[in-house]
């Protein structure tokens, strides 16, 4: 076995001694159950402000002049003939002359004016003098002998080398080899809702409404730019419509807008519209690997031998883990980082995972195929032990169950006529932990609770979990407690990635709410002549454990308090969440050889998250999850064309994104692990599900394509190719 | 290729259907076949006074008549409920019936809106009674962030409206002109399918 274990996380402490105060109930009344989203009525009416929502009075637009090079020298900027343009108040040159631009969409100048289009009138008028610079479009064109090195350490930045156990042997060991390449694009998030932001200032006081996954990471990083106390900037974020992981702070546009704002002396709202998020605010990098990998004959892993790169763009980083999951006892992989003129990369839903989950996992595919053994026993005879964040091996017989896995052809489905069936398998792992979130929390004389916490709910359903806990903690109907969130003045919660949110959140729910229930307890206990400790809250009561006639209703329980509400201040404590999931999922595939159009028709996801707060809203995120990974298989591909570097589908029709037509029937179980506390589901769900779709293309087609998006030219092709060599996989 | 006027005034995906993609920029622009031949009277550039009917109120502005529907009602009358996303016609957070059809909000003009009836999201709830549709969208939690919801509960409206039990199929197809990010189409498709008491418009 190896040295060190591939997958830090499994059999790492992943079951926490439960909270010695205030566990998560036995028999919980509304956690876990099928509870609706408690800001549907004021979304699906259109009454929800958004950031993009926000117009202040005498509020100005901005917008961003972009370079149209992908890497230029600026030599001149001359704003006049803008700032005498009809409504401009504001104007600002972001780069000085001598600065770089890197990348097609770098912010180079700026203004604010009455209305937006004279603000699209007065952009037209900065003029700004390049001088051209010779770009790299491509990691193949950065690879290139001789290519241009536009970056100042050169192209190529070379990873560190992973080794463990003892390739020699492995190789050795090895009854099979495979020899084979896999490749993923690049994604940009595509959130509904762009980046940007409505800034105002009081004074030196800056409220901002942002579009952000962190309220107070974007509160900090205003005060550092703007060189003014965090005490000073407010940031709201009451609802927003998505961010996948590419909005954690104010970017470059928020303290454009902000410097926009303090000049023109008004209120200034400046969205980015979708071309320039499409360029300027991330991407998931793309991944490319040379893989050789060996078997025994008894269908165990011996070997993995991989060099890896990929595309953050300028100077952004590209890495992901590898192999994924599977005990490959010895092993070596090699990254480097290609560095093109595109704009960088950001953290996207899950980074990394299903790009090491799609090289692995068709690797996985085509050793089983060497073997003649079918691939998901070939799989679950390779997986690490099981452990409670390792169901791996409990999941896959689950999931192969429900999806009918048995019905599977070896490969290449023999059915007659242009519509050839397949399916695929793939795993997936996450961390999914959080901590470090205070609450604050008011219990009302006329019986109405509050619960305010400084994080924000991206779609996800925080502010649901907030009152699902509150409220159950409480022992109250859901009506009675209002959630605020999305508010940098109130108490601290960290930025909403890496699924951190639920496990950071909810613990500082359940222990902030059962103190001020505590404090409620000591209130009444004299009057009813019992000790505090005595006392439970359920069913809209407080009453005396097992005894639920000896106790008073809620609100009179309440009115005990006078005029004077009780508030308690709380937050994160261990024992209530943890870290550490898995899941699985099965595609079924439609794949049509005459056009080579691919239709997933079914996916079954078996995905765990620790305990279930919210049943109906876990689905969507997974359903989501899975949505993504289609995309992610069939659709999705920044392309940049060769010769100028420029974007050629920065919009969203020929960036294609999946219609409701497009979308498979798809089964989800969740696998609820009470004794572990809550753990994150939003970014499992979408990691493997670009793998197990593209083994499934394999499956129907008898001819694999190792690079995803699977466009129908890539299955024509594949196609053509089997037919020339005559065989099968 | 011509045009005709009430071609200018449905959305942008009932005339995709009927007219080549050259035209469709021509038709943006607003060239009616009738006003080619006689010469249409110049309006603007500058602002100029529109009134429009939304969600059953009358409403005078003076915008520049290369201001869109979707851009007057939100940047100008703050009316937000329906969302900016593509800008361009492909992704229908924008959606408003226009005399009862659907319209991509962002692909007309303001000016081209006069004397029609605009129906948002806004308008469907009877005070906190939720329109049917909006009450499916809740029960099957056919949303998330929220931002296509207003879009796609309108395509909805508008669906449900000439057919109050349509096929799956059906319903895809009047979908199709919208996109979520968040992946929600399965329960919308099934908030939908289960929408009960929507009266033909």
């Amino acid at each position: 076995m190896a040295d060190t274990p591939q997958v830090p996380e499994v059999n790492a402490p992943s079951r926490p001694q439960p909270h010695e105060k205030y566990p998560w109930p036995a028999e919980p009344t509304l956690v876990g159950k099928r509870i609706q989203r408690v800001d549907g009525p004021i979304k699906v009416t259109g009454q929800a402000k958004y950031s993009y929502d926000i117009n202040r009075p005498g509020g100005l637009h901005g917008r961003i002049l972009r370079s149209p090079h992908p890497h230029a020298r600026i030599v001149a900027i001359d704003l006049s003939a803008a700032s005498k343009a009809p409504g401009v108040k504001a104007v600002m040159a972001v780069l000085q002359p001598g600065a770089k631009v890197m990348f097609q969409g770098e912010e180079v100048a700026a203004l604010a004016a009455a209305t937006e289009e004279q603000a699209d009138d007065a952009l037209r008028l900065i003029k700004v003098q390049y001088e051209v610079l010779p770009h790299i479009a491509t990691e193949a064109l950065a690879l290139r002998e001789g290519a241009p090195q536009v970056f100042k350490d050169g192209n190529i930045k070379a990873g560190d080398t992973e080794e463990a156990g003892d390739l020699e042997a492995g190789f050795k060991a090895a009854a099979h080899t495979v020899l084979a390449g896999y490749a993923t694009q690049v994604q940009t998030h595509v959130s509904l809702e762009t980046h940007g932001c409505v800034c105002e200032w009081d004074g030196d006081k800056l409220t901002s409404w942002v579009s952000t996954q962190a309220v107070h990471g974007t509160r900090e990083q205003f005060a550092k730019a703007l060189d003014i106390p965090q005490a000073n900037v407010r940031v709201i974020t009451e609802y927003m419509g998505g961010g996948f992981g590419s909005k954690f702070g104010p970017d470059a546009q928020g303290i454009i807008c902000a410097k926009l704002a303090k000049q023109a002396g008004a209120a200034v709202k400046l969205l980015l519209d979708r071309k320039d998020e499409h360029l300027a605010s991330g991407n998931r990098p793309s991944s490319a690997s040379k893989i050789k990998a060996g078997v025994s004959a008894d269908g165990m892993l011996t070997a993995f031998d991989a060099e890896t790169w990929g595309t953050g763009g300028a100077g952004a980083g590209s890495g992901f883990p590898l192999p994924y999951i599977y005990v490959f006892p010895n092993r070596r992989r090699k990254h480097r980082d290609i560095f093109t003129n595109a704009g960088p990369q950001r953290a996207m839903r899950a980074p990394g995972h299903p790009q090491g989950c799609f090289h692995t996992e068709m690797l996985m595919d085509e050793l089983a195929d060497k073997l003649r053994m079918d691939p998901l026993a070939f799989r679950i005879k390779n997986l690490p032990p099981e452990a409670p964040n390792a169901m791996w091996r409990k999941y896959f017989p689950i999931a192969a169950e429900r999806f009918g896995w048995s019905k599977r052809h070896v490969t290449g489905d023999p059915t007659p006529g242009p519509i050839k069936r397949g399916m695929g398998c793939a795993a997936n792992r996450w961390g999914g932990g959080g901590q470090g979130t205070k609450a604050h929390c008011e219990i009302n004389p006329d019986g109405s609770v509050v619960m305010r916490c400084g994080t924000q709910d991206l779609g996800v359903g925080t502010k649901t979990i907030v009152a699902i806990i509150t409220a159950e903690t409480l022992g109250i109907p859901m009506e009675l407690v209002r959630a605020e969130i999305g508010d940098s003045n109130y108490p601290f919660s960290g930025g909403s990635g890496g699924s951190t949110t639920a496990p950071g959140v909810s613990p500082a729910i359940r222990v902030t709410s059962g103190m001020a229930l505590d404090a409620l307890k000591a209130k009444v206990a004299p009057g009813l002549g019992v000790d505090a400790a005595t006392l439970v809250a359920s069913n809209g009561r407080i009453h005396v454990k097992g005894d639920p006639s000896k106790g008073l209703a809620w609100r009179d329980a309440c009115k005990q308090l006078g005029m004077e509400p009780l508030a308690v201040d709380g937050q994160w404590e261990r024992g209530l969440s943890a870290s550490g999931t898995s899941g699985v999922q099965f595609a079924e595939v439609e794949v049509d050889i005459e056009t080579g159009v691919s239709k997933v028709t079914r996916v079954t996801c078996v995905q765990d998250c620790g305990l279930i707060v919210d049943q109906l809203t876990a689905e969507s995120q997974c359903i989501g999850g899975i949505i993504g990974g289609v995309n992610y298989a069939l659709f999705e591909d920044r392309i940049l064309d060769r010769v100028t570097g420029h974007m050629v589908n920065p919009n969203m029709e020929w960036y294609r994104i999946a219609g409701p037509s497009d979308i498979p029937t798809i089964d989800i179980t969740l696998m609820n692990q009470p004794e572990r506390g809550v753990i994150g589901i939003g970014e499992p769900p979408t990691i493997s599900t670009a793998a197990a779709v593209a083994n499934a293309v394999a499956n129907a087609i008898g001819a694999r394509i190792r690079s995803i998006p699977i466009t129908p030219e890539k299955v024509i092709t594949a196609l053509a190719e089997r037919e020339k060599t005559g065989g099968t996989l | 290729m011509a045009l005709h006027d009430d071609a200018l005034n449905v959305s942008r995906r009932a005339f995709l259907k009927t007219v080549s993609a050259s035209s469709v920029a021509a038709g943006v622009i607003g060239v009616g076949e009738s006003e080619a031949q006689t010469g249409p009277a110049p309006i603007g550039p500058g602002e100029v006074s529109v009134q429009l009917s939304i969600d059953g109120q009358a409403r005078t502005l003076k915008v520049e008549p290369r201001v869109t529907l979707l851009d007057a009602m939100r940047e100008r009358l703050n009316l937000t409920a329906q969302k900016r996303v593509c800008d361009r016609g492909s992704c229908g957070a924008c959606t408003v019936l226009v005399d009862g059809k659907s319209a991509y909000a962002c692909s007309i003009l303001a000016i081209q809106m006069q004397g029609k009836s605009i129906r948002t999201v806004a308008s469907l709830a009877q005070g906190t009674v939720l329109h049917p549709v909006q009450q499916a969208f809740c029960d099957h939690d056919g949303l998330m962030c929220g931002f296509c919801t207003p879009g796609f509960v309108m395509s909805a409206v508008a669906l449900l409206e000439s057919n109050p039990s349509p096929t799956p199929a059906q319903a895809r197809a009047a979908l199709d002109g919208n996109i979520c990010r968040c992946g929600t189409y399965p329960r919308v498709l099934e908030a939908v399918l289960n929408t009960k008491g929507v009266r033909r418009g």
